[in-house]
């Protein structure tokens, strides 16, 4: 007879959603190559039909475009980093192999694609009820209640998988401020990875006055923070 | 010893019985919401969900057709088709979220059952719009202020729609959800949506010489639109 938790199982996904501490905890420590496969494929579909309503003000295949990038910059993120969060977790007092280090990540960002993926109607309905991308547009109201649309979206989702991560965390470590010690260190090493990623692959929402492309021409020029630090000093050299 | 917290569904024998087909299901929500929400637990709910569907649709066209009267012509038909239409998308964009929100507040419900609630939703809805329909086609026949037959429909909507969401919290308090804050958050989305669907779908009241609108506007630009002196007085206008 096949165990129980071998079999794919949509159902799942509302579990992790809900938080099930027992039966989330009990996933993480046993590999299961169908579970993985259905969390990398509810981080496919959720970011990239969120990624598709966000990229559909530009254009039709600026959508497409951003559908792939989307999930692109979860699982490259969580591949890239996995040595690393699997070595800062013993480190930092939470005693987990790399298996179940690299499941719990993924488990989080199952459950903000989740939440990404249920978002993409209401935002595709936003974009749908917005007026055509335009330089106009750029600089009224449309554009900046988008793009705060997004970011209270994005922030919510990844808010929750940060919120089931660390009650995974304390969970398995016995002490909410082990988990709080090893979220952070994660979340730090994930967002750096992940901010790089997303300069590489941008763009995003797009813009009027620039061609429709996957990449920019200058995507491997320069990086994310060098970018932030240029801006700081433009604004500081504006009160010389 | 009583028990606390609210009493369990199908605790009261007269829930435990079908709901066989829509006049049933039109009297249950009215008189017994908990015999609907216990009915949509049990294996089978699929078939009482498309009733409720049906008669929501049913009941959106009938009230159309009231609102339709303000302007007539093409409206008798355009009215209907928009309102109904317009309600079925919104429930459907905002079921996904609404299943999310139920989830991370810890509810047992599945889509299915969320399903059946948002379809009760619907339909309590909209047997009480047809409950103001002669109440809206009495205005509609005795104004010509486009912005005040608007104003008008908004508050029967508004009313109708207070009685659904109660339905469909009372519904949830039952599926051992720890926290309601998803909900309301979800709420507020709701009703974002069929508001900015009344604009998406304009005119709905007035007239147009286009089945939908040529110019993308978000609801608060349109509803200032309106209030400057655009949509007061004529029916030509779109609202």
């Amino acid at each position: 007879m096949q165990a129980p938790s071998d079999k794919l199982n949509p159902r799942e996904i509302s579990v992790l959603l809900r938080g099930e501490l027992e039966p989330i905890t009990a996933w993480s420590g046993r590999w299961s190559t169908r579970r993985f496969a259905l969390h990398v494929a509810v981080i496919v579909v959720g970011a990239g039909f969120y990624g598709a309503a966000m990229g559909w003000w530009r254009d039709p295949q600026q959508a497409l475009y951003v559908a792939v990038k989307f999930p692109l910059i979860i699982l490259l993120t969580t591949a890239g980093n996995a040595l690393l969060n699997a070595m800062l977790a013993p480190l930092l007092g939470l005693n987990i192999p790399l298996r179940q280090s690299c499941s719990a990540i993924l488990m989080s960002f199952t459950v903000t694609a989740a939440i990404l993926g249920a978002f993409s109607p209401l935002m595709a309905f936003m974009v749908w009820n917005a007026p055509p991308m335009s330089p106009e547009a750029l600089s009224g109201a449309t554009y900046n209640f988008i793009k705060l649309a997004h970011v209270a979206v994005i922030a919510f989702a990844g808010t929750m998988g940060n919120a089931r991560l660390f009650q995974l965390l304390a969970r398995l470590g016995g002490s909410r401020a082990v988990a709080r010690r090893v979220l952070f260190a994660w979340l730090a090493v994930n967002l750096f990875l992940g901010s790089q990623l997303s300069w590489i692959l941008r763009p995003f929402i797009g813009s009027p006055s620039l061609p429709v492309e996957f990449f920019r021409a200058t995507a491997l020029h320069g990086n994310f923070y060098e970018n932030v630090f240029h801006s700081l000093l433009q604004i500081f050299q504006q009160f010389d | 010893m009583p028990a606390s917290g609210p009493r369990q569904l199908g605790d009261d024998p007269s829930e435990c019985v079908a709901i066989p087909n829509v006049i049933v299901a039109i009297e249950a929500i009215l008189r017994q919401p908990r015999r609907v929400m216990f009915q949509l637990r049990q294996p089978g709910a699929g078939q009482l969900i498309v009733s409720m569907l049906f008669v929501s649709v049913v009941c959106s066209l009938i009230y159309g057709v009231v609102a339709g009267t303000f302007s007539g012509g093409t409206q008798l038909w355009a009215a209907p088709v928009k309102i109904a239409a317009g309600l079925m998308i919104s429930a459907l964009i905002c079921l996904p979220s609404l299943y999310i929100f139920t989830c991370l507040g810890g509810s047992q419900a599945r889509l299915v059952e969320v399903f059946g609630l948002l379809a009760g939703l619907l339909m309590l809805m909209t047997i009480l719009l047809i409950g103001f329909a002669p109440v809206a086609w009495i205005f509609s026949q005795s104004t010509e202020s486009l912005a005040w037959m608007g104003t008008l429909h908004l508050i029967f909507w508004f009313i109708a729609t207070c009685f659904g969401l109660r339905f469909l919290e009372t519904g949830f308090s039952h599926s051992n959800a720890r926290s309601l804050a998803g909900f309301r958050t979800w709420v507020v989305i709701f009703l974002l949506v069929a508001l900015q669907m009344t604009t998406a779908l304009r005119p709905i009241l007035g007239k147009s010489e286009t089945f939908l609108p040529a110019e993308k506007k978000f609801f608060v630009a349109h509803w200032g639109d309106c209030l400057k002196g655009q949509g007061w007085d004529s029916k030509s206008e779109s609202r």
